[in-house]
């Protein structure tokens, strides 16, 4: 694993998503974008559909990402990135072409385009950024979003969340990871093996990016709460590699629910969940378990 | 140019754009099934899979990816292709937008059938004319030598840096995609050296990082806007200037923009598009020899619209009949709207009628065409 120090030095010399850009105070995703964009070495080109990104890139001269993006209609990215890739295996191998997408883009509008491109099992880094509800036009209600979060457009709700990530497996994808902006280095690493190790396959990064403004959070919290999501069980930080799991060393311990800390602590941080009904909190402890009990089943000897 | 032995085939439109397309070499080819241009993508992924042909033959799940894919390959700097039909030309729509106003110039073959509901699978225009607007170039064809011929200038076309943007060649469905007529081919020396290899203005690569599509303001937006308006009336020269060049080098002359087929002075004019063009010569030869003079004038080029050179054309017409296949409902036929305000804005005064034939795959014969010509005619 890099080492903190590592990530650093490396971060201070190329500055994947610069100062000045657009995000909001405390966002997540920022974050991930910057880890993400370091660990591919400057050979990144990013496909971005509608999400918080086309926002924080900013506009005109000067914006704020230090690699080429292009900015494609919603439903799109994949297949656009696939004619990228395409090209370039020719022209230029040099070049890792990266998906770059929330979760409304991936989960809900996106799927199918997702779907295909992964089949076709393209040479594309896929990243599904999960803010957990449609951020950019204010936090309305996406397929990932989890039972019982308060949305502009829901109330809390009883259905689990969509899990892309448990769909890329199934999907026979040669590489799926799990990871958290609260664990840098694990993200770091995860992007790094997807690109060295798996290049030619389709490969799928999901990471937990929480949004202070969209699940009304202490801008100050974006790490505690990222970290609670994997130290309550929520979000088990792991790889798959053709199917296979094996679970993240920072996130391992939390299969035994007897080490997890309190949900409801977790939860009091986010005012999205204020005001949760007991029937949700309970189809959200389903949730978690139903997530856990599919690890476990698609866990390498 | 005597002295060069071209093959002649007899092909069906499907098979004719197929041809000119392998010649063509594209980097990335993305298709999705549709009746009926499915043959077109049938024919480029067997002989990329038999290694004739060095594409990348993407096999998408959508024509909204077809096209997407085609996006992602230009912006690459690479040549791209894609065929539709009907309701996979609107799938397609976010992305032929996007396309068209991104300035990413490639070639799309639409072989016109009209939309559902009622599912037909016939021919009409309301699927191309759906996307007029979309910043595309539109091409009409009337048979499949031409529609051979026009992939292979389309491209030359929209790759030009005056141009630079994509086009349509638009084929009629099953009147010429799945009937066979005799084709000559170019060889692939002249292919190549009429089409030379893509240039592209700009690519996107982590050489040089920048954005594409990124948030625009006002001023911004409508100086990009203005730029695609300005590109298309540069695009109306270098469109008659390319098909001058190729009818000088292999004999075929379509017309550039318009094609007139028939009396120099003729009294009666008709003006259409596509197989009912071809249709309209026998019926204007026919009405000639009745003592009813009358020509064919053809829009080969919908977009860029030649307002100029119709209105000139039709200003030597004591009446014109303008035959569309397609009705922007509310209104008329597109041609005829657009007609009508050319003529208006050349101060030509001939009594122009619009009339709507063949939608839904109705088959319009000659016969059809003399007679709703008299019928008008009468009338006024």
């Amino acid at each position: 694993m890099v080492k903190l120090k590592e990530l650093i030095e490396i971060e201070a010399t190329y500055v994947g998503n610069m100062k000045g850009n657009l995000a909001c105070a405390g966002c997540g995703l920022n974050l991930a974008l910057r880890h993400a964009l370091a660990a591919l070495d400057q050979h990144a080109l990013l496909v971005v559909p509608a999400c918080c990104t086309s926002v924080i890139q900013g506009f005109g001269e000067g914006y704020g990402i230090n690699a080429p993006v292009f900015n494609s209609a919603f439903a799109a990215s994949p297949a656009v990135a696939s004619g990228f890739a395409r090209v370039y295996k020719k022209k230029d191998p040099s070049v890792q072409v990266v998906v770059w997408a929330g979760d409304g883009g991936t989960a809900d509008i996106g799927l199918a385009t997702l779907s295909g491109a992964a089949e076709r099992d393209e040479d594309i880094i896929y990243v599904m950024y999960n803010n957990e509800a449609y951020q950019n036009t204010g936090d309305q209600k996406s397929g990932a979003t989890p039972p019982g979060a308060v949305t502009t457009t829901s109330s809390g709700e009883k259905r689990p969340s969509k899990s892309v990530s448990r769909l890329m497996i199934t999907h026979g994808v040669k590489y799926v990871a799990t990871a958290n902006t609260a664990y840098p280095l694990d993200l770091y690493d995860k992007m790094k093996r997807a690109y060295e190790e798996f290049r030619g396959h389709f490969r799928f990064i999901e990471i937990y990016a929480p949004c202070p403004a969209g699940w009304n959070v202490d801008p100050r919290y974006t790490a505690k709460v990222g970290k609670l999501a994997v130290e309550t069980g929520y979000w088990p930080l792991y790889e798959a590699v053709d199917g296979k799991i094996t679970l993240s060393r920072q996130g391992r311990r939390f299969l035994d629910p007897e080490k997890r800390k309190s949900l409801e602590d977790w939860l009091a941080l986010q005012g999205r969940f204020k005001k949760i009904k007991p029937e949700f909190l309970e189809a959200l402890r389903q949730d978690i378990d139903h997530s856990w009990e599919f690890v476990k089943k698609h866990m390498a000897e | 140019m005597a002295t060069t032995q071209r093959q002649i085939d007899l092909l069906t439109g499907n098979e004719a754009v197929s041809a000119a397309v392998k010649q063509i070499r594209p980097d990335v080819i993305a298709v999705y099934p549709i009746t009926p241009s499915t043959h077109i993508a049938e024919m480029l992924a067997q002989a990329v899979d038999a290694g004739e042909l060095d594409s990348e033959f993407v096999k998408v799940e959508s024509e909204h990816s077809a096209m997407a894919t085609c996006i992602g390959a230009v912006a690459a700097g690479g040549r791209a292709f894609t065929a539709t039909a009907s309701q996979g030309l609107l799938y397609m729509a976010e992305n032929i937008f996007w396309a068209g106003y991104g300035r990413l110039p490639m070639v799309a073959a639409v072989v016109n059938r009209a939309l559902a509901p009622g599912w037909s699978i016939w021919v009409d225009h309301q699927d191309t004319m759906a996307m007029r607007d979309a910043g595309w170039g539109q091409f009409y064809v009337k048979n499949n030598q031409e529609a051979y011929d026009t992939v292979i200038q389309a491209y030359k076309i929209a790759e030009d840096h005056n141009v630079y943007f994509p086009f349509m060649v638009a084929l009629d469905g099953f009147v010429l995609s799945h009937t066979a007529s005799p084709v000559e081919f170019l060889t692939q020396e002249e292919v190549e050296e009429f089409v030379p290899p893509f240039n592209p203005l700009f690519r996107l690569h982590p050489s040089e990082p920048m954005s594409f599509g990124a948030i625009s303001k006002p001023d911004e937006y409508i100086a990009m806007r203005e730029d695609l308006m300005k590109s298309m009336e540069r695009a109306k020269k270098v469109i008659q200037d390319v098909n001058i060049e190729f009818a000088k080098k292999f004999g075929r002359d379509w017309g550039g923009l318009i094609e007139v087929v028939g009396p120099e002075d003729a009294e009666i004019g008709i003006v259409t598009m596509s197989t009912l063009a071809e249709e309209a010569e026998v019926a204007a030869e026919q009405l000639t020899k009745e003592g009813m003079s009358t020509s064919v004038t053809r829009i080969r080029s919908f977009r860029p619209f030649p307002g100029e050179e119709l209105a000139k054309q039709i200003s030597k017409y004591d009446i014109a009949i303008v035959i569309d296949r397609a009705i922007s409902f509310g209104n008329a036929g597109q041609i005829y709207i657009e007609t009508n305000s050319a003529l208006r804005d050349y101060d030509v005064d001939t009594k122009l009628i619009g009339t709507v034939m063949g939608i839904g795959g109705q088959d319009i014969a000659y016969g059809d065409i003399i007679e709703r010509v008299k019928n008008l005619t009468k009338k006024a």
